[in-house]
C-alpha cells in the first residue's frame, strides 16, 4: 500500500491480492459525503483510490488514514460473513421468514395475472412427462435422465 | 497485567495444539478466565488450567476435564440434539415477529427535557397529533403481526395530550381483537402531569400499564424536566402513588401490579447512584432500569451537556448495583433490569426477548413505530432520527404499506444481517455473543454504519461493563449473591393486563 499526497487530495494505491474488490468499494463509499471518490487500475492487481476533498483546507493525510482503516474493517467483516454464510443466511431467512408470515389474499390478488402473465409455466408444470423427459442429444439426454431420476428419488410423484 | 497478555509468550515450543474442545471464546475477569460457548455455557477456570489448556495438556482423570464435560466444552460425549433444542429454544423469538408496536400519537409535550430523545414539539402544534382513521390503520397492521401477542405502546411527546385520539384507538383496538384473538396489551409511557381522575378511571378499566420518567431525587429530577408552571417531579410522584392505589382498590398484587419508572442517566446523574436506587425504592418500584442516554433527538445535540465517557457510567452502574444488592441482602425486593436481561440469558438458559439485546435485534421484526403522520419506522430510535432529518428508518406508512411489504422492507433484511452478532467483527470473538444484542439504529447513528464498529461503540462498552460486573459477581460464587441474581431471572407474568380475546 502506498499514499500520495496533493493539494486537497490524496492518493492510494492498493495490492489487489490483498483486498477483495468489494472491499475497497465499501471503504470508498463511506468516504462519498466527504470526497469525490476516483477508483482506477494503477497496474497489474494493483488498484488505485483518489479522495479529493469536498471541503477546502481538510486534513487529506487524515483521510487516508482513516480509509486504510475503514478498507481493514470492510475487508475483514467481508471475510467473517463468507465464514459465517450459512449461519446467516439462516438466521435471516428464519427471521424475516417467522415474522412475514405466510403469504395471505392481499397479496395473491396484488400478483401481475395478465393475458400475457397468466400462461406462463416457468418450472414446467404444465408440460407432460414425455415433453419435459424426452430424449436429446447424447449429453443432453443424459442429464434429463438424472434430472428425471432426483425427480423419482425424492418422491416419484412427477411420473405418476 | 499478567494473564492473558503474557500468557501465550509463556506456552513455549514444547506445547502441543489442544484437541478435543468445541469452539470457545475467552476472557479475563478479575484474574481468572471466562469461557464461554457457542450454546451460552461458561465457566471460570484459572490461569494455570487455562495454561494447560492452550498447551494441549488436559489430563482426562483431572477436575479440569470434568468440568469442562459438565458444561459442554468438549467434543467427547457432546449432544448434538440436545444442543440444536436448546439453539432452537434460545431462538424461538425469531418465530413470532414484531409483538411491540409503537404509536406516537402526537409530538405536543408538556415538559422539556435536557435528554429528550422524542423531539418534542410545543403544546400548540397540533398538526402533530396522530388522527382516528391512522390510528385504526395502525390497530389494522399490528393485528396482522404474526406474533400471537401484540403491545399497543402509546408515546409522544406526551400522550396524554392527545387523549381522544388513544381512547379511541385502545376501543377500536379491543373490538377488532374479537376477530384475532390474539393477547393484547396496552401500555403507555407518560411523564403523568396531564392526567386526571377521569383520565386514570379510563386507562384502568382498559388494562393501560403505565410507564413514566423518573430521573431520580427531586433536585435531580427538575433541573433536567422542567414543567411550565408546576413540579415535574412532585406531579410524577402524586400520580404514582394515586395509581398504584387504585391498583391496590381493585385487588391486584401491588408487588406485581404497580407504575413502572423509566430513568435516563445523564452526566450529572452518575453523581447521585445510591439516591436514585433509594429514590426509585421509596416509590415502591421493584425495577429500576439503569438506561444511558440515548444519542437520538434532542440529546444529540445536547451532548455535551448529558453526555459522559462510558467508563464513568460503568462505575456508576457498580455502585448503584451493588447499593441494590445490599438493598436485597436486607430484605427488599428490587432488581436492575440490564442485569435481569444479561442473567436470565446466563443463569436461565433462556431469552427474554429484549429487543435490543438480541441476536438478530428486533428491529423491524420485533418491534415497529408508527409517527403521528402514519409513517413507519423498524423502532422508535429510527423514527426519532426521521423527526431531526434523517429517514434512513422509515420502511413505509400505514396508508400505502402491506404488513408483508414491511417485514420484507430491504431495511429491514439489512437490519437483521448487521445485527447478527455471529457475523460482526468483534463480536465473533467476543466472550459474551451468546447473551449479548446490539441495536442497529444506534450504531448508525453514533457510527454512521449499521454494522457499528463495536470497540468505540459507547453501546458495546455498557454491554461489557455490565457483563463484567456480573460475571465477576458469578466468579466471586457467594451464595447469598448468586440467589439474589437467580431471583432476578425469575419472570412474574402480570397477566391482569393481557386482553385475551378469543376470535369468534
Amino acid at each position: 500500500m502506498s499514499f500520495h499526497l496533493g493539494e486537497g487530495s490524496v492518493r492510494i494505491e492498493f495490492d489487489e491480492g490483498l483486498y477483495p474488490k468489494d472491499a475497497i468499494y465499501g471503504a470508498a463509499y463511506v468516504f462519498i459525503d466527504r470526497c469525490w471518490v476516483h477508483l482506477d487500475r494503477a497496474g497489474d492487481r494493483r488498484i488505485q483510490v483518489t479522495l479529493k476533498s469536498k471541503k477546502p483546507g481538510a486534513d487529506t493525510q487524515v483521510y487516508a488514514g482513516e480509509f486504510q482503516n475503514e478498507l481493514l474493517g470492510q475487508a475483514w467483516r467481508l471475510r467473517i460473513v463468507d465464514e459465517n454464510k450459512k449461519l446467516v443466511e439462516s438466521i435471516t431467512a428464519r427471521a424475516l421468514g417467522g415474522a412475514a408470515g405466510p403469504p395471505g389474499l392481499d397479496e395473491l390478488l396484488a400478483m401481475d395475472i395478465g393475458e400475457e402473465t397468466a400462461f406462463e409455466d416457468p418450472l414446467g408444470i404444465a408440460m407432460s412427462w414425455e415433453e419435459k423427459y424426452k430424449k436429446k442429444g447424447k449429453g443432453e439426454g443424459a442429464k434429463a435422465e438424472a434430472e428425471g431420476a432426483s425427480g423419482d428419488a425424492s418422491g416419484g410423484e412427477k411420473a405418476s | 497485567m499478567t494473564g492473558l497478555s503474557t500468557l501465550f509468550t509463556e506456552l513455549g515450543s514444547t506445547a502441543k495444539a489442544p484437541t478435543g474442545l468445541v469452539p470457545f471464546r475467552f476472557r479475563e475477569v478479575s484474574g481468572d478466565i471466562l469461557l464461554t460457548n457457542f450454546l451460552g455455557d461458561w465457566l471460570f477456570v484459572t490461569q494455570d488450567e487455562f495454561r494447560a489448556l492452550a498447551r494441549g495438556e488436559l489430563d482426562s482423570a483431572s477436575p479440569l476435564h470434568d468440568k469442562l464435560a459438565s458444561r459442554n466444552f468438549l467434543r467427547e460425549g457432546f449432544d448434538q440434539a440436545k444442543a440444536a433444542e436448546r439453539i432452537a429454544y434460545k431462538k424461538r423469538f425469531l418465530n413470532w415477529g414484531p409483538n411491540l408496536h409503537i404509536a406516537v400519537v402526537t409530538l405536543r409535550c408538556n415538559e422539556t427535557c435536557v435528554y429528550c430523545h422524542a423531539s418534542r414539539a410545543n403544546m400548540d402544534a397540533v398538526h402533530t397529533d396522530m388522527t382516528p382513521e391512522i390510528g385504526e390503520k395502525v390497530v389494522d397492521l399490528m393485528l396482522q403481526s404474526t406474533s400471537p401477542s401484540v403491545t399497543l405502546e402509546f408515546q409522544g411527546g406526551e400522550p396524554l395530550a392527545n387523549f381522544p385520539v388513544m381512547k379511541h384507538v385502545i376501543e377500536y383496538a379491543l373490538a377488532r381483537n374479537r376477530a384475532y384473538g390474539k393477547g393484547l396489551e396496552f401500555t403507555m409511557v407518560s411523564n403523568l402531569a396531564m392526567m386526571d381522575a377521569e383520565k386514570l378511571a379510563f386507562l384502568v378499566d382498559r388494562k393501560v400499564q403505565i410507564c413514566t420518567s423518573i430521573d431520580g431525587p427531586e433536585h435531580l429530577h427538575t433541573k433536567q424536566r422542567i414543567l411550565a408552571g408546576g413540579n415535574a417531579h412532585r406531579e410524577a410522584v402524586k400520580w404514582i402513588e394515586r395509581i398504584n392505589k387504585a391498583y391496590i382498590d381493585i385487588g391486584l398484587d401491588p408487588t406485581l401490579y404497580h407504575v413502572e419508572a423509566l430513568l435516563t442517566t445523564t452526566r450529572e446523574a452518575l453523581k447521585y447512584p445510591k439516591e436514585i436506587v433509594d429514590t426509585y425504592v421509596g416509590l415502591g418500584c421493584r425495577a429500576i432500569f439503569l438506561r444511558p442516554v440515548d444519542p437520538f433527538g434532542f440529546a444529540g445535540k445536547t451532548a455535551q451537556i448529558v453526555e459522559y465517557d462510558r467508563a464513568a457510567y460503568n462505575d456508576f452502574y457498580r455502585t448503584a448495583v451493588e447499593h441494590i444488592l445490599d438493598l436485597n441482602r436486607r430484605g427488599e425486593q428490587v432488581l436492575e433490569r440490564y442485569g435481569s436481561i444479561f442473567l436470565t440469558k446466563i443463569l436461565g438458559d433462556d431469552d427474554p426477548n429484549f429487543l435490543d439485546i438480541r441476536s438478530p435485534s428486533g428491529s423491524g421484526i420485533g418491534a415497529l413505530a408508527y409517527n403521528y403522520d402514519g409513517k413507519i419506522f423498524s423502532s422508535d430510535e429510527g423514527r426519532m432520527m426521521y423527526e431531526t432529518g434523517d429517514p434512513a428508518f422509515q420502511i413505509g406508512d400505514v396508508f400505502t404499506s402491506s404488513y408483508r411489504s414491511l417485514m420484507k422492507h430491504e431495511t429491514v433484511r439489512a437490519l437483521v444481517m448487521a445485527s447478527i452478532r455471529e457475523a460482526q467483527p468483534d463480536c465473533v470473538n467476543c466472550t459474551y455473543t451468546p447473551y449479548c444484542g446490539v441495536q442497529p439504529e444506534h450504531s448508525y447513528r453514533t457510527q454512521g454504519t449499521i454494522f457499528g464498529r463495536m470497540r468505540e461503540s459507547t453501546l458495546c462498552a455498557v454491554h461489557k461493563g455490565i457483563q463484567d460486573f456480573l460475571f465477576d459477581k458469578l466468579r466471586e460464587n457467594d451464595p447469598k449473591t448468586v440467589e439474589i441474581l437467580r431471583r432476578w431471572t425469575t419472570v412474574r407474568a402480570r397477566t391482569h393486563f393481557i386482553h385475551a380475546s378469543s376470535a369468534s
